[in-house]
């Protein structure tokens, strides 16, 4: 099985070499999607010259959502058989990709899903954000998912087709699995370490309102 | 006589007036619009220094005063301009969001 690793960019100069450092050791391909940073990260990521390493360039800020269907695009269309996303902010661990590997080439799932346990470091209120989410999400779409939220996420070439999501913004993550919820795609978890290194970046309590917002609307729409 | 929310309301239908003129004199308005924005303002105008030319109006929708009706017209608008603006912005951002993916992807297969 061809597995691509696609991670979304969005002004990381101080992570991404590191990242991709540590993700080379599995030898996968590699798709980095550029998401209009304005800082160094592009050249960093050149300076590096890491075979494997495909980067592609949004000429503006899009959003996470739409950097993830960029990468996965290009993946599936450069012969992926699934993919697996990764945060650029050094905040999953490359040595968690195994588990999705196995999981994926297991052939039981389409959908892996990455879940980062409290006592690995999540804040608290983040912790208790995730729990709520999960349990609006199992009310409403009858899945759940310990770690809706988590970015660290497989999915084989059949889920993407069927998956493929709307959001542009933080709240991809959210429609996956409300998606996941509708299609009845197989969906595994793998428990995954997790390090903050921004306590400013990611989801902010105004996005987690406009994310509600969305939950109920896909609930009609999806 | 004209009472000082009348004055604040005139400068307000005034200085919008004058913005609407800037926006055509740039280019920003087309003819059909700065006539459509005018004919509003001066229709406007006209409410706020002759209030009492919607009495019957009002009074045919059970409302008491002309001020609660020009505030309830006023929030009718705002709400439908709002709705119609966001419709219009999340129409661009696919657009644009189709757009710039499209290059992105069409770049790298050169």
């Amino acid at each position: 099985m061809k597995i691509f690793v696609v991670i979304p960019l969005f002004n990381e100069e101080k992570h991404i070499v590191k990242v991709l450092k540590d993700v080379s050791f599995y030898k996968l391909p590699v798709v980095v999607v550029d998401d209009g940073s304005i800082d160094d990260s592009k050249k960093m990521i050149l300076d590096c010259r890491l075979k494997n390493t495909t980067l592609l360039e949004h000429k503006i800020n899009l959003g996470k959502g739409a950097a993830m269907k960029t990468g996965a695009d290009y993946a599936f269309s450069h012969g992926a058989d699934a993919i697996i996303f990764m945060d650029s902010d050094g905040q999953h661990q490359a040595s968690d990709l195994p588990k999705f590997i196995d999981a994926l080439e297991s052939g039981k799932y389409d959908i892996v899903s990455g879940s980062r346990n409290y006592s690995y470091g999540v804040p608290l209120v983040r912790f208790l954000g995730n729990k709520f989410a999960s349990v609006v999400m199992s009310a409403m779409f009858h899945i759940y998912i310990s770690d809706v939220l988590c970015g660290f996420k497989g999915l084989t070439k059949n889920a993407y087709e069927k998956l493929r999501w709307d959001s542009s913004g933080y709240g991809v993550e959210t429609e996956i699995v409300a998606r996941a919820g509708k299609t009845k795609l197989n969906i595994c978890e793998v428990p995954v370490g997790t390090v903050y290194h921004n306590k400013v970046k990611g989801v902010t309590i105004l996005d987690a309102f406009g994310i509600l917002g969305d939950v109920v609307r896909w609930k009609f729409t999806i | 006589m004209i009472i000082g929310i009348q004055v604040i309301a005139l400068l307000f239908a005034f200085s919008m007036v004058y913005f609407s003129v800037l926006h055509f004199k740039r280019g920003e308005l087309s003819g059909i619009e700065i006539v459509s924005w005018l004919v509003m303002w001066t229709m406007a105008i006209i409410v706020i220094v002759f209030p009492e030319l919607l009495q019957s109006f009002a009074k045919t929708f059970l409302v008491t005063r002309v001020f609660d009706l020009m505030t309830i017209g006023g929030f009718i608008l705002v709400i439908s301009m709002v709705s119609v603006t966001y419709v219009r912005i999340r129409k661009l951002e696919k657009k644009l969001e189709d757009l710039v993916r499209r290059e992105t992807l069409k770049k790298a297969k050169k």
